[in-house]
């Protein structure tokens, strides 16, 4: 592929001025150290986002993304992508017709699994959903459902990782880092890009699915914990008054002051003093963010947080309708932190438990927003890393499937009620309008308004985009 | 038909001037038919705004030249044409337009056309880029790719200069009106100095030495001495593990640590201390295998091989394989050429002048690679000695070790097996050939098979595998029967985490591209040196590398030489001369002193490549010693704004390994010890000496921008942000720091002078004073600190001498045990916390480490019910993956009475019973609870002890408060009826702990000085005060 389409800035420092005027004081010290950029502005600048001006493609219209991130590989076959054929031949091998693949646990040659699922077509468009999504399926004429997805980590770790950052080894900025880092950030008391887990369960390779890679560590995505302090070290020590606090930050502020004055040129130094006094506000702000005590009963039962199946997935669904209401711009929510969604034995067990977990919340989620006039706004998109294979392993269990399985998005200018792609008639291989990881990070920078192809950050010489320059938009999906 | 086209080719041919019937037919064939379809459907992406794939399709000319893989199409033939074979769609990977077939007519126009030879009927055809031997003639004379000049230091009057470096930045100075900024004084030096070689602040003694040395020559033997002192190569190698992407895990999920990695870590170290001369620092780390294999100290360096990712259960084991070589490629073209190669991978390079083919000829010298498992680090004459002892060893335990194999041999077997089915076909085949009979390739993959397979055999659990009674009997005396002759063995060789060839051949190197597939021999840069490189094979290998070692570290070579000297201008001055350092391409930028650039690169090899000698020549520098306090004027910001001219020194703040020294360096607390294994982050150790896991950073390092580790880094960032404030103000580790800093000073001169290296001025000490003395009514240290107050025998209490008890190491209790415990609760936490009784355990669920489980009550904001007995517990589930689980027993223990508790964990049978009496409400029933879990295995394999009343790591809100009166700890499911509610009934388990015990085994861990400041005023603001210190601009900036 190519890389010609760029338009190259002849220096990191000319990258800078031109792209990066808008992120702010704190973020142009951390970039530009004596590339001779002036501060400008406050922390974060809440009027202008020239570098959005620069790369923007005049199409899409969302703001917001809440991902809903399915982790382990939720099964494409029992949920959105209908397969008779796989009921027909079930207990057969794959027929010979098709491709072998690898297969994470080397069961390609296991018989075909058959899909236990009762199927209904939903809404006007008549979108076919199966039993493990009753409430999702009453939103079918907002989903644009991608049966054609494709990655290339056949396990865990390269799916995550891939799906996050493109690429299946570490090092790369995360979806999320790209997109606070193309548009900035309205609100000076909350990151950008947060992250909220269903359980304590470490997501695969941890906390650089949301980092930065070679970008600055002001673009990193922050977990949120959905009870109690919401942040790590948001508290102050134990035994700490936030008086005291105040204190040695006055302190603080009066030596560094004293330091700065014969220093005024180095601006890294007044971006650190405002750095701990935006930690300061965030200390006070953020437990507001996840304080659920104003929502409505409605509301909580809308999100079933009141009911036990339900309640820790309906949590983080409402928090990130607050989240994305208070300017957050990217809320990644995970299910099944640790692979749980992972099926290798047993995926009527595992699957009935996690997709009741999910169901209603995420309605409720997609009611929430419409309501308040969100949805077009905000993009929210289900996945996983990959889906699931059609042949079973360990009897009623199925492998990971990267070579085709299915995301939906819905809202953010997204056509609803209807299908993209498709894979073949047993649902291994995508095989009409492949849509692969590349390809749904280029489409989802659209969505929000942003040519990926223009979205660059320039590392070590090589201008970077989020696709690694391979991906295309996929602009169809706004209709 | 044929004449037809034959008369049309030869049409084209000859270009177009006569307007007779048939040109006018070819021309409106073409401007009607032809034409439109390459405008609606190619042009937008090969057309004159972007030319993908390097190609462009309006002119026929662009067409005949082609794009990275060849020309577009055959005259007169369709079926040899790419373009043709794109727009058919036969091909999976070459199909065109992307997003959608043609219709069928629009291919056959187009078929038609190429058939006719491809008349493109216009005057004037664009002139395709014309390259004289695939190069113009501006790649030629692109800057780092010509000979090293022969420079002369300018002439100058100035009396700035001191050195030849300075002519050269005086001359600039000259041309652009800049003047140099004055002599930095020596507080500033000196702290300049010490960050920049030693990495850690001078001692105040250290200090002293300088300040008050008065000989003229102070600073040169001040220089001197710190590049004489070990501390140097400590920090120093730092700079090398940053671009080597050095780590010690894995990587993917697992990110299993790799205890043999560290030995790099310091031949590094040692290198440098010894001033090993660069050639031979390149060539052991890309050819130590070739070179001088029997020497441990070389054989080492070649652990550069070693330290790309790595997934341990990946079947994809021929795609990982290309990672790993690909990567090893890429980290090489950067590292010692300052090339970005990566762009090559996959057509030629857009901006420089680096072939595709030279990306493959660079990867081919690595074809060969083999990760090795099977050398280790010794002598010969301490393998000989290992050899005999082991010999020794085996005879005498030949029998035992033969009936346990045999006794495990099915359930090895059946791991194998099942292992082995998980690979591919052709995989299998290779793994099924016997190793003489494998080429080099298969030699790779199958050892890569094979370490999954070799895993899959170790890490079955023969009490489990073994299915009858006997049988586990059996194993059980068999195992202790070997151990009986542990004294003979031998102490166990160091691994070798290296590489080496697989043997004299290696596999091929294969160029895919549209066209097909090229083998590609290993050779340089085709643009530096065209001509194939002369490989020497030794006896058991290749010798590709050492050719390319050789190549590099040639005197002539004009990348590397001005690439490394460059780093080191670099490392000390902020940025290169070059400032993109691995970056010497078009993307990068030029050098801002191209004179200076290659004067020192000549120097560097005529003083044999020796680092020692060109920090000397940069550090004596007076362009060194500027002060960095010089303010631009108003002109200097317009003119040099960013320092490039260097009018001054560039502030800098520290980076990650130099704040971590400097916080402990400031508590008292940095430990001097060198080398060996790697200790954790959280420890009093060098940041070089900490465990560097990928994807599990040491939180401080992490938060101050030091690197993962997955990509060769040429430069630190500087990051500023809102929870890097936090973790500097609120977290544990800093926070521990200011309070032992706060130990360590009585007045507030003494805080000064160990955060910062210097008194306070008068208006600082004024406000330290005032600060003091509001919040303790004093400015001095008036009283000895309170100890911790003693508590009865069997009471845990914070911030008492009893927190908890730790249990010195002995047998594990394994994956099913049962535990009892008699105690009483005084309090929960408020917050999420699990007041635990007992546990192996370190708060960890995301890594091996972590694997263990814990015993306690729930706090008031649990997830589950607050106030109930649970059990945790990290291990692998079905999947093998790392499985962190909650099992509540639902049972409330009430505050103030005391209970008996017994719980049985069992991994086999996926479950917990808990067995929980109130014996403190008469007659009250017995509760108990079956509940199901899904860890299948490893809960005793985690990084942490055994503890009573907390967790291995001290977290006070986790922490027993109240009263326990026994622990006991029983391998495997203990019967009901053995339990008993009073301890003095207990017979021994695996553990038994009691508030009585006199036990050596268990050791009250308590709450030392730093833990008891609350009842102290003085203490509370001095450690307010010293934290503030240690997060001050000037303790994070030289400047």
């Amino acid at each position: 592929m190519s890389c010609n389409n760029i338009d190259l800035p002849s220096s990191r420092r000319e990258f800078l001025q031109r792209a990066g005027c808008g992120f702010g004081a704190v973020a142009m010290a951390a970039l530009g150290q004596n590339t001779g950029l002036a501060a400008t502005g406050s922390a974060v600048s809440e009027s202008d986002h020239p570098a959005l001006e620069k790369i923007a493609n005049g199409k899409g219209r969302a703001k917001n993304v809440i991902f809903l991130f399915m982790e382990g590989g939720p099964s494409h076959l029992d949920t959105f992508d209908r397969k008779p054929l796989l009921n027909k031949l079930a207990g057969q091998s794959l027929p010979p017709s098709f491709k072998a693949p690898i297969t994470a646990m080397g069961e390609a040659k296991s018989p075909l699994l058959e899909c236990k699922r009762n199927w209904k077509q939903y809404g006007q468009s008549g979108l076919w959903v199966s039993d493990w999504f009753p409430n999702v399926a009453e939103h079918a004429d907002d989903l644009a459902v991608i049966h054609s997805c494709a990655s290339n980590g056949i396990n865990h770790a390269g799916g995550v990782c891939q799906m996050n950052t493109g690429a299946i080894f570490g090092g790369r900025p995360s979806l999320g880092a790209w997109v606070s880092y193309g548009l900035g950030t309205i609100n000076q008391n909350l990151p950008a890009f947060v992250v909220i887990k269903d359980s304590e369960g470490t997501v695969v390779n941890g906390a650089r699915n949301w980092g930065t890679g070679f970008m600055p560590a002001i673009y990193q995505g922050v977990e949120f914990q959905p009870n109690g302090v919401p942040i790590k070290y948001l508290d102050n020590p134990k035994g700490v008054s936030r008086d005291r606090q105040r204190q040695k930050l006055d302190l603080l502020g009066e030596l560094n002051n004293e330091y700065n004055a014969t220093r005024t040129d180095n601006t890294e130094l007044e971006a650190r003093i405002r750095g701990y006094e935006l930690a300061y506000k965030m200390q006070s702000e953020a437990p507001k963010a996840v304080d659920l005590s104003k929502e409505t009963q409605a509301t909580r039962e809308m999100y079933g947080l009141d009911h036990e199946d339900t309640a820790v997935f309906g949590r983080n669904c409402l928090l990130a309708r607050r989240l994305v209401e208070s300017g957050v711009r990217f809320v990644q929510l995970y299910s099944g932190a640790g692979s749980k969604w992972d099926s290798h034995s047993e995926i009527e067990k595992n699957h009935s438990k996690l997709t009741r977990s999910v169901d209603k919340p995420i309605a409720g989620l997609l009611a929430d927003l419409k309501a308040r006039g969100l949805l077009d706004e905000t993009l929210v998109i289900w996945g996983g890393e990959f889906g699931r294979t059609p042949m079973s392993e360990q009897g009623g269990g199925r492998d990971h499937n990267p070579t085709g399985f299915t995301m939906w998005m819905a809202g953010g200018g997204v056509k609803g009620g209807r299908t993209i792609g498709a894979t073949d008639e047993l649902g291994l291989y995508a095989v009409e309008d492949r849509l692969h990881v590349h390809d749904l990070h280029a489409t989802i920078l659209q969505l929000l308004g942003v040519d990926h192809t223009k979205l660059i950050f320039s590392n070590k010489g090589r201008p970077e985009r989020i696709d690694q320059n391979e991906g295309h938009a996929f602009s169809a999906i706004m209709g | 038909m044929k004449a037809r086209t034959f008369l049309f080719a030869s049409l084209a041919a000859t270009s177009v001037f006569a307007a007779d019937d048939t040109t006018r037919e070819t021309t409106k064939f073409f401007e009607s038919e032809v034409r439109p379809i390459l405008a609606n459907r190619c042009y937008e992406c090969h057309g004159d705004k972007k030319q993908k794939g390097g190609l462009r399709m309006d002119s026929i000319a662009f067409l005949k030249t082609g794009g990275d893989t060849g020309p577009a199409l055959v005259e007169g033939n369709p079926d040899k044409s790419p373009m043709i074979e794109a727009v058919r769609y036969k091909n999976d990977e070459f199909q065109m337009p992307p997003k959608e077939k043609l219709p069928a007519n629009e291919i056959a126009v187009l078929e038609k056309w190429i058939q006719m030879g491809a008349p493109w009927p216009e005057s004037g055809e664009k002139p395709a880029v014309v390259m004289e031997g695939g190069f113009t003639e501006e790649q030629r004379k692109y800057w780092c790719f010509q000979p090293l000049a022969k420079v002369t230091p300018p002439s100058t009057n100035s009396t700035w200069v001191r050195g030849n470096i300075d002519r050269f930045i005086a001359q600039k100075h000259n041309e652009l009106a800049l003047v140099p900024a004055p002599e930095a004084d020596r507080t500033e030096l000196l702290r300049r100095v010490y960050f920049d070689l030693h990495g850690v602040p001078p001692s105040a003694t250290e200090a002293s030495d300088f300040l008050n040395d008065t000989r003229p020559d102070a600073y040169e033997r001040l220089i001197d001495g710190l590049l004489a002192s070990p501390r140097y190569g400590e920090r120093w190698a730092q700079h090398w593990l940053d671009l080597v992407r050095y780590a010690e895990s894995d990587g993917y999920n697992e990110d299993a640590y790799r205890p043999a990695a560290w030995p790099y870590r310091d031949w590094v170290i040692r290198s440098l201390n010894a001033d090993k001369p660069y050639d031979q620092f390149v060539r052991e780390q890309l050819a130590g295998d070739e070179i001088d294999p029997s020497n441990p100290d070389v054989l080492i360096a070649t652990s550069y091989l070693r330290n790309p990712i790595y997934e341990w259960n990946q079947r994809d084991v021929r795609g990982q394989w290309d990672v790993i070589l690909t990567d090893i490629t890429d980290t090489t073209g950067e590292v010692f050429l300052g090339l970005s190669l990566g762009c090559a991978r996959c057509h030629n390079h857009k901006f420089d002048p680096i072939l595709q083919k030279d990306y493959f000829r660079l990867k081919s010298f690595f074809a060969s690679v083999h990760w090795r498992d099977d050398l280790t680090l010794a002598t010969p004459e301490e393998k000989a000695r290992f050899a005999e002892q082991q010999t020794a060893w085996e005879t005498a335990t030949a029998d035992v070790r033969g009936k346990i194999a045999a006794l495990i041999h099915n359930p090895q077997e059946n791991a194998a097996e099942r292992a082995r089915k998980m690979f591919t076909d052709d995989l299998q085949a290779i793994i099924a050939k016997p190793a003489s009979e494998r080429d080099a390739l298969e030699v790779q993959l199958g050892s890569l098979c094979e370490r999954q397979i070799t895993r899959a055999q170790k890490t079955i659990d023969p009490m489990k595998a073994l299915k009858s009674e006997a049988d586990k009997a059996t194993y059980k005396a068999l195992e202790s029967e070997l151990k009986a002759f542990d004294s003979l063995k031998p102490k166990q060789l160091l691994e070798a985490f290296v590489a080496t060839d697989t043997g004299t051949s290696a596999p091929s190197t294969t160029l895919k591209t549209r066209k097909g597939k090229q083998e590609i021999a290993p050779g340089f840069l085709t643009i530096i040196e065209p001509k194939e490189p002369l490989i020497t094979p030794l006896t058991n290998s290749t010798g590709r590398r050492t050719a390319l070692a050789n190549w590099i570290t040639r005197p002539d070579n004009p990348l590397s030489t001005r690439v490394i000297v460059n780093r080191l201008w670099q490392y000390h001055f902020g940025k290169g001369l070059v400032a993109t350092a691995s970056d010497f391409g078009k993307l990068g930028e030029p050098p801002t002193h191209p004179e200076l650039l290659d004067w020192l690169a000549e120097k560097f090899v005529t003083d044999g490549w020796s680092f020692k000698k060109m920090h000397r020549e940069m550090m004596l520098s007076a362009t060194y010693r500027q002060t960095a306090r010089q303010q631009p004027s108003e002109a200097v910001s317009k003119i040099d704004p960013a320092n490039r001219f260097l009018w001054r020194f560039s502030p800098r703040r520290l980076d990650a390994e130099q704040v971590r020294d400097a916080l402990l360096a400031a508590s008292g607390e940095l430990d001097a010890k060198s080398g060996g294994p790697s200790d954790e982050g959280t420890s009093t150790r060098r940041s070089i000496y900490t465990k560097k896991k990928r994807n599990k950073q040491t939180e401080i390092l992490q938060s101050l921008d030091a690197p993962a580790g997955f990509a060769s880094s040429a430069d630190r960032q500087s990051t500023t942000t809102p929870t890097q404030a936090l973790l500097l103000l609120n977290g544990d580790w800093p926070l521990a720091r200011a309070r032992k800093l706060a130990d360590r000073v009585s007045t507030i001169d003494d805080a000064w002078i160990y955060s910062l290296g210097r008194l306070p001025s008068q208006s600082e000490k004024q406000t330290a004073e005032a600060f003091l003395t509001k919040h303790a009514g004093q400015t001095k240290r008036t009283k000895s600190i309170v100890p911790p107050p003693k508590v009865k025998p069997n009471e845990f209490k914070e911030n008492s001498a009893q927190e908890r008890v730790l249990v010195q190491p002995q047998q594990k209790e394994g994956d099913e045990f049962t535990i009892e415990a008699i105690f009483t609760l005084d309090s929960i936490d408020i917050n999420a916390a699990v007041r635990t009784i007992a546990s192996r355990w370190n708060l960890g669920k995301d890594s091996v480490e972590g694997f263990g489980w814990s015993l306690g009550v729930t706090g008031v904001k649990s997830r589950y019910i607050a106030q109930t007995l649970i059990v945790q517990l990290v291990g692998e589930d079905e999947n093998a993956n790392i499985g962190y689980e909650v099992v509540p027993s639902k049972v409330r223990i009430e505050l103030g009475h005391r209970y008996h508790v017994a719980a049985t964990i069992s991994c086999q049978t996926h479950q917990v019973s808990f067995r929980i009496q109130d014996l403190s409400t008469p007659n009250s029933p017995i509760a108990t609870a079956v509940v199901p879990h899904a860890i299948q295995s490893k809960l005793g394999e985690g990084a942490s002890g055994l503890v009573i009343g907390g967790l291995a790591k001290r977290a006070a809100p986790h922490h027993w408060d109240g009263k326990i009166d026994g622990v006991r700890i029983s391998q495997g499911l203990i019967e009901e009826s053995k339990w008993k509610e009073s301890q003095d009934k207990w017979t021994p388990g695996l553990v038994t702990w009691m508030p009585s015990s006199k036990d050596t085994h268990f050791v009250w861990d308590g709450a030392n000085i730093e833990t008891v400041e609350a009842g102290d005023p003085f203490r509370r603001a001095m450690n307010d005060l010293c934290q503030v210190l240690l997060n001050t601009n000037e303790f994070f900036y030289l400047h």
